[in-house]
């Protein structure tokens, strides 16, 4: 097997014709099933390095985590109450949500967010809904809820 | 005095009665009505026969109970997403009634509006055999059959897909449950005896449905 790097642009064709074709089967249920997309990479990058139980820590170190990685230049947040307004400038995957847009389709899932949602809930085990995905001018508006707990299961 | 209908009047007027009951009395269903409910399942088509539902019977309070917490959850959580980014007001700009609306944003925000399963004395998981081609097809088949059967019998029932559709609760479910990997959790029905009749939901007309050889021209025509 070639060891030879694969252009960015292949592998994010790949994958928006992979989420355009879920919407097309799924209509606008197909967010609710993609929202664990990025679970490996979680597992094994982000959670050995989850150390605090903070929600600004934890969303510094996934930040930090896709910076190092390359996956996005810069990573900022602004807590409102439950809601968290999370910007992503310079992510690798901003020409998936694009050409979502393009085709007519509101672009449904985003892996910094999963990271984010994967990462709270993990370490405070409290439910986050990613409630929107804006593109903005050199970065993605992000909208996240953190709910306060989980409903009991008695 | 029963009344007399032909079997296609009959059969329209179960599809016509039918509802979404959410409010149970605490009277059991009978284990003669189970039988026939999902007899009503098992006949049900396929693709390729493949009959690829099996169904789990939750009758345990304790149980109930946590998957009603779990569809509440996954309910509560969708819908203030909904709410925050302002399009589920824009989905009852309709409503007028500023009490009433509140009073549907509460519910539906908190999730109260899928915690019902907890209330009913029969939960029907319907599961679907992923190594199919048609799983969602053949199950909501064989869901719509349960709905119909429980509606003839004059007992409630309600479709809650909420536990099930986002990946996370439906694990949770599978993980209660006892799921083998091969089986997906599509939907759990929640059935007991109607607390008070309910009134139909509104349906678009026919003539908005239906079109002539291609799509665009109507079937029927608009009444005057």
């Amino acid at each position: 097997m070639s060891d030879k790097t694969l252009p960015l642009s292949y592998s994010n064709n790949l994958i928006f014709e992979l989420e355009k074709a879920f919407y097309d089967e799924r209509g606008k249920g197909a967010r609710f099933r993609v929202t664990t997309v990025g679970q490996r990479y979680f597992r094994e990058r982000c959670l050995p390095k989850l150390a605090s139980s903070e929600i600004s820590d934890i969303l510094g170190t996934v930040g930090s985590l896709l910076k190092a990685d390359g996956i996005a230049a810069e990573v900022s947040w602004v807590n409102e109450e439950r809601l968290l307004r999370v910007r992503v400038e310079g992510c690798v995957h901003r020409p998936v949500e694009e050409a979502m847009l393009a085709h007519g389709v509101e672009p449904f899932t985003c892996i910094p967010a999963n990271l984010m949602v994967l990462a709270i809930e993990e370490k405070l085990d409290r439910p986050v809904e990613l409630a929107e995905i804006k593109l903005e001018e050199g970065g993605c508006a992000l909208l996240l809820v953190v709910f306060d707990q989980r409903p009991t299961l008695g | 005095m029963s009344e007399m209908f032909t079997l296609a009047d009959a059969a329209l007027k179960v599809i016509q009665d039918r509802r979404s009951i959410r409010e149970y009395t605490d009277e059991p269903v009978s284990e003669q009505d189970l039988d026939r409910i999902l007899e009503a399942a098992r006949q049900a088509p396929s693709g390729e026969n493949a009959q690829p539902w099996r169904y789990v019977i939750v009758k345990d309070a304790e149980t109930r109970k946590k998957l009603g917490a779990i569809a509440g959850g996954g309910s509560g959580r969708r819908f203030t997403a909904e709410f925050v980014t302002k399009k589920m007001q824009e989905r009852f700009t309709g409503l007028q009634d500023e009490t009433k609306k509140r009073a549907a944003f509460e519910k539906l925000t908190s999730g109260q509006v899928s915690t019902f399963l907890a209330g009913a004395p029969v939960n029907i998981l319907v599961c679907g055999k992923k190594d199919v081609w048609d799983l969602p097809y053949d199950t909501s088949a064989a869901i719509e059959n349960i709905l119909l059967m429980v509606t003839a019998l004059g007992l409630g029932a309600c479709w809650v897909i909420a536990p099930c559709i986002d990946i996370r609760d439906e694990e949770r479910i599978k993980t209660l449950l006892g799921l083998p990997e091969e089986f997906k959790a599509v939907s759990i029905i929640a059935i007991g005896h109607p607390t008070r009749p309910h009134r139909p939901r509104p349906r678009l007309p026919i003539h908005e449905l239906v079109f002539r050889e291609t799509w665009g021209e109507a079937y029927y025509k608009e009444p005057a």
